[in-house]
Parts: structure tokens; sequence; C-alpha cells
């Protein structure tokens, strides 16, 4: 076999392996390892790059902002700044016919501008806004369906790990991505809150009412949010302003959101120690995908097949745009049974040398920040598609007594939401590109 | 073919030291041996692992060869820092010439010798980019600079200038942050990190340059002996003294298109003179002494490299 | 002894908090430090008050010397010592879409497999992470700006990485002794939660 042979052979070996319940991150190091292995005829290379790469992997400055993030979320769960949000939200929009599941996208969004975790952000709205829409007789489905789509803004708004992911497989700008980010996740949002109100038309039996709250309520509600408005300009914002780097502001973010934990006491000994093993948990999983990812990565490009690929999309002489729509396809129906990390970090490096070569008629930096968007978006709608979606599996592990089938009905609506946003982004790149400099 | 090399590196393949440089080298090996080299380039790191691995990936052949800057590695090739001191180099060719001659003389069986080097060489005049302007060592405090090698951030320290460590993709975003207020960097890659934009001020020198980085082309040692001989001709032939005096000369001159960018637009380039520069140079002397006291303390002696750099540099300057 | 291992993991991740949460700290620290510097060498603060401007520039308030080195040293640590933690609850991502549709047993034996792969990886990773550190002290590196040994951060990473092939061993014996007696000793923690 050769080389190139090795190297197409190895992607039905990890999906074999991945669809045996191998962690995905194992998965990719165990075939990296053994395809480099078979390619250079020895252990000498691959166990040479041992040698260094799992401590410089582990050690990279950029990366460093991903354990960050994620205790800065957990802080800022310990300092009520969720259900802070949820309050808020619902004491404007609770009122309305489906205007509880309106506020949890509300509270979701606001929740993703100091997160940058889907799964996180699903989980933290979830514990806090599941009671209540169950309480106010919303459907199980539509309540499990509508907060594991809004876990989704949790990524969509800037900041977000995957983002990172992609700026430091790309060598683009963090911050420009962020800000790139922003307009799409509001669309996010605003395409939920429509999905919500057509689906409270067609089922209006789904959704139970409630009383309005008293407009003084409603505003010292929006007060007491204000930590959140603190911390996502704080960070976002002195990100953009010039105070610090990406990583300086995730250190910021998260002492400041234990700072204010602290304050109102929702950090104690034992919630610190808590978090630590919260944050141990994701982080290592993160990073031994990101370990596996890098070492196949290496693997693949020693077959050249990310080359070859290139070179024969190149030579099918297909429009830009078909390529660019093929792709995105590909993430879709991939992102069914695979999660966004490890198909960004597999697939990044594969496709983003393809993209690259291609005319848009923009920037080669535009181009790179208005497909990295487009990816993020087409791979977190992975989260929530039937049948692997970790969001949908979060949040109906929340809700024992509603059946996974009544989830996966009620989130086509929200899919249905994703899916015309890609279609708006795809063919404005503008509105990605709006807010960049120049 | 009968042999394929693996050439690793961390730029991207249309940067300047891979379009102009190595792809001439490696294109030029391939026609001399008749095709039967056959050399893969892999830029941008694709092999895997960060820069800093670059040396130990051709010490274990997880490439064949690789390009380097030696300064990744700190601690680990002491000598050839002498190099990188402040006001040692003049101009590319001679200090590259230097250079060489010296790794043949003293690094080549002893820092080197777990790779065969193929070349060895500097890039242009290292000098100031700054939002403020720098004529006189005083300028410089209160910044933050990031600096070019280990010896500049001493410089910087002893000038009352906060030294800043970043890689060279992060000074676009330092800049423009305010993190940094200017860094050290030759023209020749101020165009590709859109400095000239960022910065309005820019200190060149006269004589001496502010500093240079060293680079090698190493290869895997195994590898290079296993060739046939008529094969380690090519490569023998392509390599060495003349090569490293191209290498360094090819980088240099894309230092002038990137200088006019700068001027184009209506910088301020401050071209400091010979007099100017020896306050500079006077201002850089305690890092001398700090260099030859950390090389007596590992054995080498510092001051009899720095004078050998110095009188081999002078000469070959035209 | 599955208390000692959960004992042990749990007591990694909290040397991983606290170096992470040191790191977050350190970094703040230098982001005032580098703000507070140029106030007090702006214009307007060296008219007021230039000798406490100076002073204070003076005594060093300015960003911290080395804080990228050693975020980059730490996180590495923080990361090796989060792995066993994550080894032991089953936290790793994976897909069961298909073997949800697979008898226990059968799961059972995947498991044992794919955890006793997995501490082969984890021992494999450690020994050359040795290698590694003991190639770094030889050659004598050291980091860009504060100079300390680079197998110093090579070696607080390496005690990570033993702990972490240690759990490793201890959940594949857990996943053979259940596949040989059907008794479930560690349950699936959730799947994943980034
Ligand atoms: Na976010
Ligand atoms: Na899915």
């Amino acid at each position: 076999m050769s080389a190139l042979e090795i190297g197409i052979a190895s992607f039905p070996a990890l999906m074999v392996l991945i669809f045996l319940r191998v962690p995905i991150g194992l998965a990719m190091f165990v075939v990296g390892l053994v395809g480099l292995v078979i390619v250079t005829d020895g252990t000498n290379v691959a166990f040479s790059r041992l040698k260094n790469e799992t401590y410089t992997t582990f050690s990279s400055y950029s990366l460093s902002i991903v354990p960050m993030f994620l205790l800065m979320g957990h802080f800022a769960t310990l300092g009520g700044m969720s259900s802070a949000l949820f309050k808020a939200a619902e004491g404007f929009l609770g009122h309305r016919k489906g205007g509880v599941a309106m506020a949890s996208i509300g509270a979701c969004a606001g929740f993703g501008a100091i997160c940058g975790s889907s799964l996180a952000t699903a989980a933290t709205m979830g514990r806090v806004a599941l009671p209540e829409l169950r309480q106010y007789g919303y459907a199980g489905g539509f309540s499990t369906a509508t907060l594991a789509a809004g876990g989704t803004l949790g990524i969509l708004i800037p900041p977000s790990v995957v983002l990172v992911i992609y700026a430091i497989l790309t060598e683009q700008n963090i911050a420009k991505l962020f800000l790139a980010a922003f307009i799409p996740g509001l669309l996010a949002a605003l395409g939920y809150v429509i999905a919500i109100s057509i689906y409270v038309r067609l089922y209006p039996d789904s959704a139970g009412t409630r009383p309005p709250v008293p407009y003084g309520e409603r505003f010292s509600a929006l007060l007491r949010v204000w930590p959140v408005l603190l911390v996502f300009g704080l960070v976002v914002g002195g990100i953009y302003l010039g105070w610090f780097t990406p990583t300086e502001g995730a250190a910021v973010g998260a002492a400041g959101t234990g700072l204010i934990a602290f304050l109102n006491g929702g950090l104690t000994f034992s919630t610190l120690i808590e978090s630590f093993y919260v944050t141990a948990r994701s982080t290592a999983m993160v990073f031994f995908i990101v370990l596996g990812a890098g070492f196949y990565n290496g693997f693949l490009a020693l077959t050249q097949v990310p080359q070859e690929l290139s070179n024969f999309v190149v030579s099918q002489g297909l429009s830009p745009w078909m390529v660019l729509s093929l792709i995105l396809v590909f993430y879709l129906l991939f992102g069914c049974l695979m999660d966004s990390l490890s198909m960004i970090l597999l697939t990044i490096p594969i496709f983003f040398p393809v993209i690259s070569v291609l005319d848009f008629g923009m920037s080669a930096e535009h181009v790179a920040i208005w497909f990295g968007i487009l990816v993020l978006i087409v791979v977190e709608v992975g989260l929530i598609t039937p049948p692997v979606g970790m969001n949908l599996f979060i949040i109906n592990a929340m809700d024992r007594k509603t059946p996974m089938v009544e989830t996966y009905k009620a989130v086509l609506f929200f899919v249905g939401s994703d899916l015309v946003r890609v279609v708006i982004l795809v063919m404005f790149p503008a509105i990605t590109l709006f807010l960049l400099p120049n | 073919q009968e042999v394929t090399l693996k050439l690793h590196q961390f730029l991207p393949a249309q940067a300047n030291v891979p379009k102009l440089i190595l792809d001439v080298w490696a294109d030029k090996i391939e026609a001399d041996s008749d095709g039967r080299i056959k050399i893969d380039r892999y830029p941008s790191m694709q092999l895997g692992g960060r820069p800093p691995e670059l040396m130990d990936q051709a010490v274990d052949g997880v490439a064949d060869i690789v390009w380097t800057v030696v300064g990744y590695t700190p601690g680990r090739f002491p000598g050839t820092e002498v190099f990188e001191l402040p006001f040692m180099m003049t101009n590319a060719r001679a200090a590259s010439r230097a250079y060489w001659e010296m790794f043949e003389k003293h690094w080549k069986d002893t820092d080197f010798q777990d790779v065969h080097i193929l070349g060895a060489w500097v890039h242009g005049p290292g000098m100031f980019h700054t939002k403020d302007p720098v004529a006189t060592p005083d300028d410089l405090r209160g910044m933050k600079i990031r600096g070019g090698s280990r010896s500049i951030n001493s410089l910087l320290s002893e000038l009352g200038a906060t030294p800043v460590g970043m890689p060279v993709p992060a000074i676009p975003e330092g800049l423009s942050k305010g993190v940094i207020d200017g860094t050290t960097i030759p023209w020749e890659v101020t165009p590709a990190l859109k400095v000239p934009e960022l910065v309005t001020n820019h200190t060149e020198f006269t004589g001496n340059a502010l500093y240079v980085l060293t680079f090698v082309l190493a290869m895997n040692k195994d590898k290079y002996e296993s060739l046939p001989d008529d094969l380690k001709k090519v490569i023998d032939d392509n390599s060495g003294l003349e090569f490293s005096i191209f290498a360094g000369g090819t980088q240099e001159d894309s230092d002038g298109p990137a200088r006019q960018i700068a001027a184009d637009m209506g910088n301020n380039i401050i071209t400091l003179d010979a007099e100017q520069t020896a306050v500079w140079k006077d201002a850089s002397q305690p890092i001398y002494e700090e260099w030859v006291a950390d090389m007596d303390s590992k054995g080498i002696d510092g001051q009899a490299l720095i004078d050998e750099a110095k009188t081999l540099i002078e000469q070959y300057t035209d | 002894m599955h208390k000692i291992m959960m004992s042990l993991a749990r007591f990694m991740a909290v040397l991983g908090g606290i170096a992470l949460s040191a790191l977050i700290l350190l970094t703040c620290i230098s982001i005032a430090g580098r703000l507070l510097n140029g106030f007090f060498h702006k214009d307007f603060m060296q008219g007021l008050l230039p000798e406490f401007s100076n002073w204070m520039i003076e005594i060093g308030v300015g960003p911290v010397n080395g804080d990228f080195e050693l975020v980059e040293s730490g996180v590495a640590f923080a990361i090796f010592a989060f792995i066993p933690l994550c080894q032991i609850t089953a936290g790793h991502a994976s897909v069961d879409i298909f073997t949800s549709t697979l008898s226990a047993r059968v799961n059972r034996f995947l498991r044992m497999v794919t955890e006793t792969v997995f501490a082969a990886v984890l021992i494999l990773i450690a020994v050359k992470l040795y290698d590694g550190m003991a190639s770094k002290m030889r050659y004598g590196e050291t980091s860009f700006l504060l100079q300390f040994p680079t197998w110093w951060a090579y070696a607080a990473s390496l005690f990570g990485a033993v702990v972490s092939a240690i759990v490793g061993v201890y959940v594949a014996a857990v996943r053979i002794y259940e596949f040989s007696t059907g008794r479930i000793v560690i349950v699936d923690g959730m799947e994943a939660d980034a």
C-alpha cells in the first residue's frame, strides 16, 4: 500500500473505532500512531514525536484560554448569573404565548456571552429553566428541545472555545473571529425565538400561560444581570479595545466571575473544589481530543491526503460556491453523528487548504473568517441533530419523563431555523464581515 | 525517484524563506539529481509539533530536513548566540559567511554533532519598529517592546524598556491592542505582519545592526549517511558556505521592497548615523559582559568568540 | 482500592485547579502591572507626580517578566493533572449510538479492550515524556525570558502523566474485572462536558 492509500484507509478505520465507542481522542491518537508506524516503517518517528508533542500540545499559550473559559462559566453559575439572566428575560417575555421558552433562549444568549462552551451553557440553563418551563405547562419535548438549541448559543455567541481552536488551526486572529461571530450569534437567537413562535402556533397546547409580572419587578430583575454585562464588557470588550490578548481576557473573566461569586456567597471552599473537578474533566476531555487530532493530522499530512484532496477538488473545476456547499452539507450530515470539536480538529486541516485556494471575490482573511463562522454554525447544528446530539442528551437526561423521541421531534424546528440561517449567511457574507475593520 | 526527503518548517509556503530560499534549494537538488531525489515540502508545521521541536525532529528523523531558528531552543547552542549580540552584524552576507566558517570550526562536531547541517545564515539587519520615535537609548524607557532574541531582551531591560515575549505571528495583534508599543524585526517580515500600518516609526542603524537571529538548515544524520555517494555529492554541492551566503543575502534583499512600503506610507524612518549608533553600542556593553560571564559558567571562552566573530564580519564587510 | 484511586485523581484535579488559578491571578497581576506602567509613563502623570511615577516604575510596577512562558509550563502541568479524574470518571467524549444497540456483555468487552489500550497509551505517553525530559536536561535548554531549565516544566508534567498512567491501569483492571464477573464497579459518567 502506498502512503496515500494508507492515509485514505485510515478514515474507515477511525470511523469504526469511534462507533465502537472508543473515546474520540483515543481513536485519533491510536490511528495516527499505528498509521505513522506503518507509513514510516517503524516506531522511531511516532515515538520520537511523543517525546515532546504531549508537552508542547498541552503547554500552548493560545489553548490555555480553554480551561480558563471553562472555569469562568462554572464561576458564573455559582455567582447566580444564570438564574439572574433567566429571571430578567422571563419577567419581560414570560407572559406571552411561548414566552417562557423565548426567555430561556434569551437567557442562553446572555449566558453564551460569558461562557465559551455549548454543553456547559445547555447544562447550566437547563438546570435553571427546565423546572420553570415544566411548571408553566410547557410540553416536555418542546422544553428540552428549546434548551438544547439555546445551549448552542454558548458557542455561537463569543467567547467560543470552538472558534479559538479554529483560529489556531487556520492561523487567524481570535479577536476578529469573535467579532465576526457576534451578528450571526444574535441571528441564531432571533431564529430560535421565531421557531418557538411558529411552534406554539402549530401546537397551542404545548405551552401554558403565565400572568404578567409588574413592571417594577421586571426592572429590578433586569438590574440584577449587571455582573453578566460587566464580565462580558470586560472580557470581550477588553479584548477588542486592546487592554489584553484573548488568553488574558479569559483570565480576567475567570478572576472576575470568581470574585463576584465569592462576594455573593456562591463560591465557597467546597464549591471551588467542585469547580476544579468539573473543569478538570472537561479540560482533560478537550485536550485529549486536541492531542489525538494533532497526532492524526500529522500522520495524514505525511500521507499527502490533504494535498491530494485539495488538488482533486481544484481539478474538478467546480465553482467555489459548489465546493463550499458540499463541505457544509458534509458537516451537517456528519454532525448527526460526531461532536463539534472533534469534527473541527479532524477536518479543518483537510478542508481549509481547499477553501483557501478558491476565489470568492474576498480577501483571504475574510474568506477564512467567513468560512470559520459558517463551519462553526454547521458543526453546532450537529449538537442538536438527532440521533447523536450532545445537547439533546444532556437536557433530556434532566427530564427523565420526556421520551427522547419527543425531544427529537420538537428540535427539528430549531434545526430548520439553523438551516435557514446558514443559507442566509452563505448568500450574504457581508452579514458576517460587517463588524470587521476595513 | 530513489529517495524522498521530508522538509519541515514553520512558515507558510508563500513566505519569503520557503519561496525564495528553501524551494529554490530543493528544486535545484531535484534537478541536479535528475529526479532521483524528491523533496516533499511540509510548511506551517504540518507534520506536527511546534517550532521549538524542529531541531529534535531532525535529530530523531521525524523529518529528514528542517529549517529552524537556533534561538528557539535557548541554552542548547550557546556559542551561536555570539551573532545575536547587539550591534554585532553589519550585513547578512558578511555575517552569514562568518557564521558558517565559525560553525565549521567550533560547533560542527560539538553542539551540532547530532545533525548534518546544510546551511547556516542570518537574516537582514534587525531594527526597531515603534509607535513613538526612538532615536536615543533613553527614548526606550517605559516602552513595552517585543525583543527578537535573548540578548535583545537583556538590552531592553538594561535600557529601562519592558521586554515582552511573544511569537512573531502575535505581533500584529500585540501592536494593535497596545500589548506592545513596538517590536524588533528585520524589514523583510514587516509587510506580512502589517507593521507599517500599525506603527509610524522605524529606527535603522549605521554600520552595525541592532541584532539578528541565526538559522540552520539541518538534516537527519543517518538519512544523509544512507545516501549513495553520488547523491551525497548533489546535496554537498548545493550546501555549505555558498548556499549560506545566498540564503542570508536573499533574505536581506527582501528588506528593500519592504522598507519602500513603509516609506510610501509616509512613515518616519529614522536612520541613526555612525555617531548616534555609537551611543547605542556603548549602552549595550553590559550585555556583552553579561554574555561572556554566562559563557564562562558553561566553560566557553565567550570573549574569544566575540573577537573572532567581529574580526571575520569586519573582514567580509565591503 | 476504588476510594484510593478516586482520592488520588481528585487530589490531582485540585492540584491542577490550584495551578490554573495561580496562572489566572498571575495573568491579572501582569495586566494590571502593564496598564499601570503605561499610566505612570503618561505625560500627564510624569508632569503631575514625576517622582512618585518614576519610583513606581523603578520598583518594578510593570508586566510580570516571563508571564507568557509561566502560563505555558503551568497550564501543561494542570492539564496532565486533570487527566486522572477524566479517566476514572469516564469523562472522555465518545459516541454510543451504535453500541447502545449491542448487548451489555459485548459492551463490557468493548470497554475492556478500549480501556486496556488507553492504559497502554497513557504509559507510553509517560515513558516518552520522560525521554523528552532527559533530552531537555542533556541539551541544557532553558526558557526564553526567565531562563529556567525547560526540563523542570517537563518534570512537573511528568508527575501528572505518571499518575494518569497509574489511574489508567487501574481503570483497565476494573474493566477486565467487570467483563469477567459481570459486576459493574465504575458507572459511566455523562458523555462530555464541553
Ligand atoms: Na460563548
Ligand atoms: Na448531531
